[in-house]
C-alpha cells in the first residue's frame, strides 16, 4: 500500500539479537502461512491472516519501518480482518475440498516463482548494508534534502506526501476506486442484482445464464444450445 | 492556450481522476452524468492532441510532478513512442463514451449510472497515467487504479449475464498476480539501482551492463506480470470471460486500450530500461516471448474458429493479434518494432469498432451467438456494413489499416529471415478469414427470423441510434483511411517509435 | 430487561471508541512528527466506528455515520486532495508543487501536506465504512453464533 523506502541507514554488523529476533519473526510468518493454506475453516484462516500482519508488522519493526509497521498493523490486522469476516457471512464458513490434480499447476508456478527469487539472493545486497543502491543513492538524499526543503522531523511523511505526492494521490484514487466498486457492486440501498439489462428492441437470443440456475428457474422456455462454454476448459 | 501546451500531460491524467470523483456524486438522472463524462473526455482528448504536438515539436517533454526534479520526485516523460498512444487512449474513449449513452441506459441501473462513468473515467486516467509516467513505482499505482476499476466495470455486466461474476473474480485472481509479479520485479529493480525514475535505471543497468542476478529475476517478474496483463498467450485465460460478458462500452473500450497499454509498458520495459543487447533481454523476447507469441497466434486462432459466441471468437481473435504484437518485439529489429506498433494502433481502432458495432446488435437484438445474427444484414444495414469493413480489416484485406501492419510486419520477418514466422502471419489470416467469413456468412446469407418481418413479408429495419453508429461508423472509416493514405503518416509515426526505442537498425 | 449478555462488553465499548476515534485524530495530526499520516488514521477512525457497529448494531453505526455523508466522503477526498494540486497550478506551479502556496516556500510545503493528509484521511474512513456497511447491509444482523 504504501512505499516502503528504507530510509534509515541500518548498521553494517547488525546486533545478534535483532538478527534472533528477525529469524524467529520470519520463521513465525512461514509456519502461519503454512497453516493458512492447510486450514479448511475460513474463519480460522481470516483469524490467521489477521496474526500474520500483525506478525510482519512487528517485523517492520525490527527493520526500523515503523510507519509501514503502523499501516500493516492498522490495515492488515485490524481492518481487512473485520472486512473479510464481514464477507464470510456472505458466503460458506468452510471451503470446498480441491483435489490435488487441480494444485499441481499453482504449485509449479509457486515453485517456478519462488526458485526465481532464490536465484537473485547470491547478488542481493548484504542486508543492512549502508552502501547498496537502496540505501546509497536517493535513499539518503531524502534525508538530506528534507530537513532544507520540506523541514518536518517525518521523512517518510515528506517522501509520500510531497516528493512522491503524485504517487500517493493514485493510491488515494486506488482507493477510491475500491469504495466505487463496492457502491456498484453491493451498494447499500439493497438494490443489487435486481436491474435486468433490456434490449432496445426484440431478443432475438435467448438470455443467456448460467445454464444449471437458469434452467432450473425458467423450465421448460430456455431452448438448449450448444453449449457456450466450449473453450472455457482452459480457465 | 500555451498553459495547455505547457501542463497538458498532467492535466489529460488528473482532470478524469478529479472528475470521476466529482461525477460519482452527481444526482441520478439520464443525461447529466454522460454529459459531464463526455465533456470531460473530449477535454482530455483535446489535451492529448496538445501534447502529441508538443512533443513534436520539443522531440521530448519531462513534467515533474510537485516540481521536484527526477529522480526525487515522480517525472511524466513524454516521447515519440507514447505520445501517439495517449491520444489513441483519449480518442477510443471519446469514441466508447459517445456510444455508451443508449448503452448504459439499456444495461446500466439507473442509480449506478453516475458512478458507473465514474469507473469508466477512472480506468481511462489509469491506463493514461500508466503510458505517460516516467517513474516505474508509479506505473504500479496507475496500473492498480486502471484495474481495480475493469474489474468493477467487467462484473456490471452481471446485468445482462451473471457469468460476468466469474469472469470479473477470474480476471481479479490474475490481474492481482499480474500486478504482484510487476511491482516483484520493480523492487528488485529499485535494489539494483537505488532509484525508480526510468531514464535512471536505463543509465545506471546500461553501466553495468545488464547487471546482475537481480535485474534478470527482475526483468522476468516484469515480463511474467506484463504479460498477463495483456494476454500473452499462455496467461491469456481471463481475456474471453471479462470481453464476453462486461457491459458493451466497457468490452469495447478494454479491448481497444487495456491489453496495448500493457504492451506499451513492455515496450518501456524491453527497450527503454532494459536493453536488448543485455543477453538475457535478447534469449527472453528472441525466443520464449516469440515462441508464445507464434503458439498463441496460431491457438487462438483455431479457438476462435470453434466459438459459437461471437464475442467470445472476437476475444480469442484479440490474443491472437496480441501474438502479432509480441512477434513484431521478438523480431528485435526496428522494422519489426515499427510493425509491431503500427499493429497495435490498427488493431485497437480495429477491435474497438468491431465490439462497437456488435454492441449495438445486442442493443437492437440481444445478439451474442453468431446463429442469431441470421439476417442481420437487412435489419441493421449500417451496423453490419460497419462490422463487415472492419472485419475485412482484422483479416488484412488489401486497403484497409490490418493490412498495412500484416505486411509490415511479414517484411520485417523476411528480413531478418524468419519466413516460418511469415507463413505463421498468413496461415492466422487466413483462419482470420474463415471465423470472420463464418459470421459474415451467416449475416449476408441467412434470412432474418420471422419475428423481424411485417405483416406483409419485408423485413423491419431497426437500425441503431446514432449515438452509436457515429463512433462505429468513424472507426471504420479510419481503418479504411489508413488503409488508403493514412498509412503515410502512421507508418512515419511507428518508425520514429521504433527508432526511439532502438536506436539505429536494432540486429 | 436485565438479561443482556454484552452488558460489560458494551460498557468498555463506550469508554473505548472516544479513545479510539481520538487516537486517530493524534495519528493524523502528529503524522508529520512520528509515524502515522491519513492512511493510518483514516482506518483507525474506521476501526472505531467499526468496532460501534459491531457492539450496538449496524443502524446505530449508520445514524452516527450516515451512508450519505460516506458517499460524499470518499469522493471529497479525492477532490481535496486533486484540489491542492489544481490550487499550485492556478498559483502558477506544478501538479502538487505545494512550495507556491504560501510566500514561503517551506510554508507552502507544509500547507500542501496538511490538506493532502486531510484528502487521503477523508477517502480512507470513508472507503473502509463504505466497504463495512455495503457487506454488512447484506445480513440483517450479526449473530452470536456467527463469531
Amino acid at each position: 500500500m504504501i512505499l516502503a523506502l528504507p530510509i534509515q541507514a541500518v548498521p553494517t554488523s547488525p546486533l545478534i539479537s535483532t538478527l534472533l529476533l528477525d529469524l524467529a519473526l520470519l520463521s513465525l510468518l512461514v509456519i502461519v502461512a503454512f497453516a493458512i493454506v492447510r486450514m479448511r475453516s475460513l474463519f480460522a484462516i481470516v483469524m490467521l491472516q489477521g496474526v500474520f500482519s500483525l506478525v510482519a508488522a512487528a517485523w517492520f519493526v525490527t527493520l526500523d519501518a515503523v510507519d509501514v509497521a503502523f499501516t500493516e498493523a492498522a490495515v492488515g490486522a485490524g481492518v481487512s480482518t473485520v472486512l473479510m469476516l464481514a464477507a464470510i457471512l456472505l458466503a460458506q464458513r468452510r471451503t470446498s475440498y480441491v483435489p490435488m490434480k487441480q494444485q499441481w499447476g499453482p504449485l509449479v508456478a509457486v515453485l517456478v516463482a519462488g526458485a526465481a527469487l532464490l536465484y537473485a539472493v547470491p547478488d542481493l545486497p548484504a542486508y543492512g548494508d549502508a552502501d547498496s543502491p537502496a540505501n546509497a543513492y536517493v535513499g539518503t538524499d531524502y534525508l538530506a534534502r528534507t530537513a532544507v526543503e520540506v523541514d518536518i522531523p517525518n521523512v517518510v511523511t515528506a517522501v509520500l506526501a510531497s516528493y512522491r505526492g503524485y504517487d500517493t494521490f493514485g493510491e488515494v484514487v486506488v482507493i477510491f476506486a475500491a469504495g466505487l466498486g463496492v457502491l456498484l457492486l453491493l451498494g447499500f440501498d439493497g438494490l443489487a442484482g435486481t436491474f435486468r439489462a433490456r434490449v432496445m428492441g426484440r431478443r432475438l437470443s435467448d438470455p443467456s445464464a448460467p445454464s444449471g440456475v437458469r434452467k432450473r428457474d425458467a423450465g421448460t422456455e430456455v431452448v438448449p444450445r450448444e453449449s457456450d462454454a466450449s473453450g472455457e476448459g482452459a480457465t | 492556450m500555451s498553459w495547455l501546451f505547457e501542463h497538458g500531460v498532467a492535466f489529460a491524467i488528473v482532470l478524469p481522476l478529479l472528475m470521476a470523483a466529482a461525477v460519482a456524486m452527481l444526482p441520478r438522472s439520464r443525461y447529466l452524468a454522460w454529459t459531464v463524462a463526455l465533456a470531460v473526455v473530449t477535454a482530455v482528448t483535446i489535451a492529448a492532441i496538445a501534447v502529441l504536438l508538443t512533443q513534436a515539436d520539443a522531440g521530448e517533454i519531462v513534467y515533474r510532478m510537485g516540481g521536484w526534479e527526477p529522480p526525487y520526485g515522480i517525472s511524466l516523460r513524454i516521447d515519440a513512442v507514447n505520445a501517439p498512444i495517449l491520444l489513441l487512449i483519449a480518442a477510443m474513449a471519446l469514441a466508447s463514451f459517445l456510444y455508451a449513452e443508449p448503452a448504459v441506459a439499456a444495461e446500466i441501473a439507473p442509480e449506478r449510472r453516475g458512478p458507473f462513468y465514474a469507473a469508466l473515467l477512472l480506468c481511462v486516467a489509469g491506463l493514461m497515467g500508466m503510458v505517460v509516467t516516467g517513474d516505474a513505482f508509479n506505473v504500479f499505482v496507475f496500473l492498480e487504479v486502471s484495474s481495480i476499476s475493469t474489474y468493477t466495470l467487467v462484473a456490471m455486466g452481471a446485468n445482462r449475464d451473471r457469468r460476468a461474476l466469474s469472469a470479473a473474480f477470474n480476471y481479479l485472481i490474475l490481474g492481482s498476480i499480474g500486478a504482484t509479479f510487476f511491482v516483484i520485479g520493480v523492487g528488485f529493480l529499485y535494489a539494483e539501482t537505488g532509484t525508480l525514475n526510468m531514464e535512471d535505471m536505463r543509465t545506471i543497468l546500461a553501466a553495468m551492463e545488464g547487471g546482475s542476478r537481480v535485474s534478470q529475476v527482475a526483468f522476468g517478474f516484469i515480463v511474467v506480470g506484463l504479460g498477463l496483463k495483456l494476454a500473452l498467450f499462455p496467461l491469456h485465460t481471463w481475456l474471453p470471460g471479462a470481453y464476453a460478458y462486461s457491459p458493451t462500452v466497457v468490452t469495447a473500450f478494454l479491448a481497444s486500450t487495456a491489453t496495448k497499454a500493457a504492451l506499451y509498458l513492455l515496450y518501456r520495459f524491453c527497450f527503454t530500461v532494459f536493453d536488448p543487447s543485455f543477453d538475457y533481454v535478447a534469449v527472453v523476447l528472441g525466443y520464449v516471448v516469440t515462441g508464445l507469441a507464434v503458439t498463441g497466434m496460431i491457438f487462438a486462432s483455431l479457438q476462435a474458429f470453434f466459438q459459437t459466441d461471437v464475442r467470445r471468437t472476437l476475444a480469442f481473435s484479440s490474443v491472437a493479434q496480441v501474438g502479432y504484437m509480441l512477434l513484431g518485439i521478438g523480431i528485435l529489429t526496428t522494422a519489426g518494432l515499427a510493425g509491431s506498433y503500427l499493429h497495435l494502433i490498427n488493431h485497437a481502432v480495429i477491435k474497438g469498432g468491431l465490439f462497437l458495432a456488435l454492441g449495438a446488435m445486442w442493443y437492437r437484438f440481444g445478439i451474442t451467438r453468431t446463429a442469431d445474427l441470421a439476417g442481420i444484414s437487412k435489419t441493421m444495414p449500417v451496423t453490419t456494413a460497419a462490422f463487415t469493413v472492419l472485419a475485412f480489416s482484422l483479416i488484412g484485406v488489401p486497403f484497409t489499416a490490418g493490412f498495412v501492419s500484416k505486411v509490415a510486419l511479414a517484411e520485417a520477418a523476411a528480413e531478418r529471415g524468419w519466413w516460418w514466422a511469415v507463413g505463421v502471419i498468413m496461415i492466422t489470416s487466413i483462419l482470420a478469414l474463415f471465423y470472420m467469413g463464418r459470421i459474415m456468412m451467416v449475416a449476408y446469407f441467412s434470412d432474418p427470423p420471422a419475428s423481424c418481418r411485417r405483416a406483409d413479408g419485408t423485413v423491419e429495419r431497426r437500425e441503431a441510434p446514432a449515438l452509436m453508429l457515429i463512433p462505429m461508423v468513424g472507426l471504420a472509416a479510419v481503418s479504411v483511411l489508413i488503409g488508403m493514405r493514412g498509412n503515410v503518416v502512421l507508418t512515419h509515426v511507428s518508425e520514429t517509435a521504433a527508432q526511439v526505442l532502438i536506436p539505429g537498425a536494432g540486429l | 430487561m436485565n438479561g443482556d449478555p454484552h452488558v460489560l462488553l458494551r460498557v468498555i465499548a463506550k469508554f473505548l471508541i472516544p479513545l479510539i476515534a481520538l487516537f486517530a485524530f493524534y495519528v493524523q495530526f502528529h503524522g508529520e512528527y512520528g509515524p502515522g499520516g491519513g492512511f493510518q488514521a483514516g482506518v483507525i477512525l474506521s476501526a472505531s466506528v467499526i468496532l460501534y457497529s459491531l457492539i450496538f448494531g449496524l443502524n446505530a453505526a449508520k445514524r452516527a455515520f450516515p451512508p450519505v455523508l460516506i458517499r460524499i466522503g470518499m469522493s471529497l477526498g479525492v477532490l481535496l486532495y486533486g484540489g491542492t494540486g489544481v490550487l499550485t497550478w492556478i498559483q502558477g506551479g506544478e501538479f502538487l508543487n505545494y512550495s507556491v502556496l504560501a510566500h514561503d516556500a517551506i510554508h507552502g510545503q507544509h500547507w500542501g501536506i496538511i490538506a493532502v493528509e486531510l484528502g487521503v484521511f477523508a477517502t480512507v474512513t470513508s472507503v473502509m465504512l463504505a466497504i463495512f456497511y455495503a457487506f454488512g447491509s447484506r445480513q440483517p444482523s450479526i449473530e452470536d453464533q456467527d463469531w
